[in-house]
C-alpha cells in the first residue's frame, strides 16, 4: 500500500486509518477506508465536492467524530490523546485562516496562551519565527502589521507559519489556496515543501500543486482509491 | 396609610387616559391593556391573599414550599426565554439559581436581617423575590449572550481549539463577553440608584412608614446581595452550560 519506508531505522507508521464508515448527518460519505501514512509522506486528497474530503481530513485531528472505525496515531488511538495536545501535533490550516483582529505578532503568539503549549520550551521560538518568515518571503516588519491590512495570500502564509511554529508531525491543509491566485498559490506550496520536513496531507484543486506528491487519495462514489508513488 | 378599595378604583380610572389616547390614535393596544391589567389584578390579589395567609401562619415549611415554587417559576421563565433549547438547560439553570440562593439567602438572613424567627415569611419572601428575580433575568441574558457569542464566531472557536486550546480556554472569550453583557446593566443601575428613581423596596418601606435611613440600609444590603447573587448565578450557569454544550473533544454537541 504505502510507499516503502526510507532508510531510517526507527521507521514507523505514523497514522493507521481504518474507517468502516464516514458520514455526515445521516448521509454516508464513504466506506472502508484503510490506509497507512508514513513519516514525511506528502499526500494529496482529490475528489469532487461533497465526497467527504474535508470530513476525512477533519477526522485526523479529532475535529470530526462522524465516523465508525479506528484511527491510530503513533500506535495509539486518536481518542486517547488530549484533544488539545493532538491538535498541535496534527495541525490543520483551513481555507480561510482566522487570525483575529490584532497584530500579526499577536496572531502568531495566540497558541502560547493555550494548554498544549503553555509548558513547552519556547527558547528557540524567535529564531524559528525569523527563519519561517524568511522562507515564506515575509519581512520582520509584518509582525507589527494589523491582520486586517494583510492580503489573502499573506494571511494564509501567516496562518501556515503559526501552524508550523507548533512543530506538528502532520500538517493538514484544507483548500488553503482556493481563494488565491495561481502565482500566490505556487509561492505558498513552494514554501511549504521547502520549509516543512514532516508529513503533509492536503486537499487542493490547484493544478500547480498536483505534481509534487508522493501519493494521491481520490474519493469517488463512497470509495477511496490510493495511488501510491504517483508523481 | 392603607388605601381604600374606593381609592383603588379611582386609581384604576387613571387608565381612562391611555384608553382615550389609544382610541384617538386608533392604536390597537386597548385589548392588550385589558388583558394585562386584568391579569395583574388577578395575580396580585391571589398573591396578596396567599401572602397574608403565609405571614399569619409563620411555618417554616410553608415558607420553604413557597420559595421552591418561586424558584421553579424562575427556572422555567429562564428556559422559555432562550432560543437554543435542549435537555441540558433545565439542570443548568436550576443548579445556577439554587447555588446563588443557598449562598446569599442564609448570609443575609442569619448575619444581617436576623428576623425572628429566621424563616419569618414577611422578610424571607420579599428578599428572596428580589434576589431571584434579578438572578433570573441576568441568567437568561448571560446564557443567551454566551450562545450567540459562540454562534457569531464559530470560526474563532474552532481556530482556538485547533491551536491547542482546551475547552475552557477556547470558550473563555465568549464567556467573558457574556458575563460583561449580563453584569454591566446591573452595575450601571447600582451607580444610578437614588438619584432618579427610588427603588421599589425603598419606596415600599418609606410608604409603609419606615424611616428613610432604615430604608437605605436595607436598599444597600439588597443591592450587595443582588449583585453578588447575579454574578454567582451567571458564572455557574455558563460554566455548567459549557460542560454540557461540548463533548470531550471540545466539539459542540448537536451541531453548531
Amino acid at each position: 500500500m504505502a510507499k516503502e519506508p526510507s532508510s531510517a531505522p526507527d521507521y514507523m507508521k505514523l497514522l493507521q486509518i481504518d474507517i468502516k464508515r464516514l458520514y455526515f448527518a445521516d448521509k454516508d460519505l464513504a466506506r472502508d477506508i484503510k490506509l497507512e501514512v508514513s513519516t514525511q509522506e506528502r499526500i494529496l486528497i482529490v475528489g469532487a465536492t461533497g465526497t467527504g474530503k474535508s470530513s476525512l481530513l477533519n477526522t485526523l485531528n479529532l475535529m470530526n467524530q462522524s465516523y465508525e472505525g479506528e484511527i491510530l496515531f503513533e500506535g495509539k488511538f486518536l481518542q486517547d490523546y488530549h484533544p488539545h495536545e493532538l491538535r498541535t501535533r496534527i495541525s490543520m490550516v483551513m481555507q480561510e485562516t482566522y487570525l483575529g483582529d490584532g497584530t500579526v505578532q499577536e496572531a502568531l503568539d495566540e497558541p502560547l496562551n493555550y494548554a498544549a503549549l503553555k509548558n513547552a520550551d519556547h527558547s528557540d521560538r524567535k529564531q524559528r519565527l525569523g527563519e519561517l518568515l524568511e522562507s515564506f518571503k515575509l519581512s520582520l516588519d509584518y509582525l507589527a502589521k494589523r491582520v486586517n491590512q494583510l492580503s489573502g495570500g499573506e494571511k494564509q502564509r501567516i496562518g501556515l507559519i503559526r501552524s508550523l511554529l507548533l512543530r506538528p508531525e502532520i500538517l493538514l491543509l484544507d483548500e488553503i489556496s482556493s481563494a488565491l491566485d495561481q502565482k500566490t498559490s505556487g509561492i505558498i506550496s513552494d514554501c511549504i515543501f521547502a520549509s516543512y520536513p514532516g508529513t503533509v496531507i492536503a486537499i487542493s484543486h490547484d493544478p500547480l500543486w498536483q505534481e509534487r506528491w508522493d501519493r494521491t487519495w481520490s474519493l469517488e462514489a463512497g470509495k477511496l482509491i490510493d495511488n501510491s508513488g504517483v508523481k | 396609610m392603607d388605601i381604600s378599595y374606593l381609592g383603588l378604583a379611582l386609581g384604576l380610572l387613571l387608565l381612562l387616559y391611555p384608553i382615550l389616547i389609544f382610541a384617538h390614535l386608533k392604536l390597537k393596544l386597548s385589548r392588550q391593556l385589558f388583558i394585562s391589567v386584568g391579569r395583574m389584578i388577578l395575580q396580585l390579589s391571589l398573591v396578596g391573599i396567599w401572602l397574608e395567609f403565609l405571614f399569619n401562619q409563620q411555618r417554616w415549611w410553608l415558607t420553604l414550599i413557597w420559595m421552591l415554587i418561586m424558584i421553579g417559576n424562575a427556572i422555567f421563565t429562564v428556559k422559555g426565554r432562550l432560543k437554543y433549547q435542549g435537555k441540558i438547560l433545565l439542570p443548568v439553570i436550576s443548579i445556577a439559581l439554587f447555588t446563588s440562593s443557598i449562598i446569599i439567602m442564609p448570609w443575609i438572613l442569619i448575619m444581617i436581617v436576623k428576623p425572628q424567627p429566621l424563616y419569618s415569611p414577611m422578610y424571607v419572601i420579599p428578599l428572596y423575590g428580589m434576589i431571584l428575580g434579578n438572578g433570573m433575568n441576568s441568567c437568561a441574558l448571560a446564557l443567551e449572550r454566551f450562545e450567540s457569542g459562540l454562534a457569531d464566531n464559530w470560526q474563532a472557536y474552532f481556530t482556538r481549539i485547533s491551536l491547542g486550546a482546551n475547552l475552557w480556554e477556547a470558550a473563555l472569550p465568549p464567556f467573558r463577553k457574556a458575563m460583561h453583557a449580563a453584569l454591566l446593566p446591573q452595575l450601571l443601575s447600582v451607580a444610578s440608584i437614588g438619584l432618579v428613581s427610588l427603588p421599589g423596596m425603598m419606596t415600599g418601606q418609606i410608604l409603609g412608614g419606615a424611616s428613610p435611613l432604615v430604608a437605605i440600609k436595607y436598599q444597600m444590603m439588597i443591592m450587595f446581595a443582588i449583585f453578588s447573587g447575579v454574578t454567582i448565578t451567571d458564572y455557574v450557569a455558563i460554566r455548567l452550560y459549557l460542560k454540557k454544550r461540548f463533548d470531550k473533544f471540545y466539539l459542540p454537541k448537536g451541531g453548531r
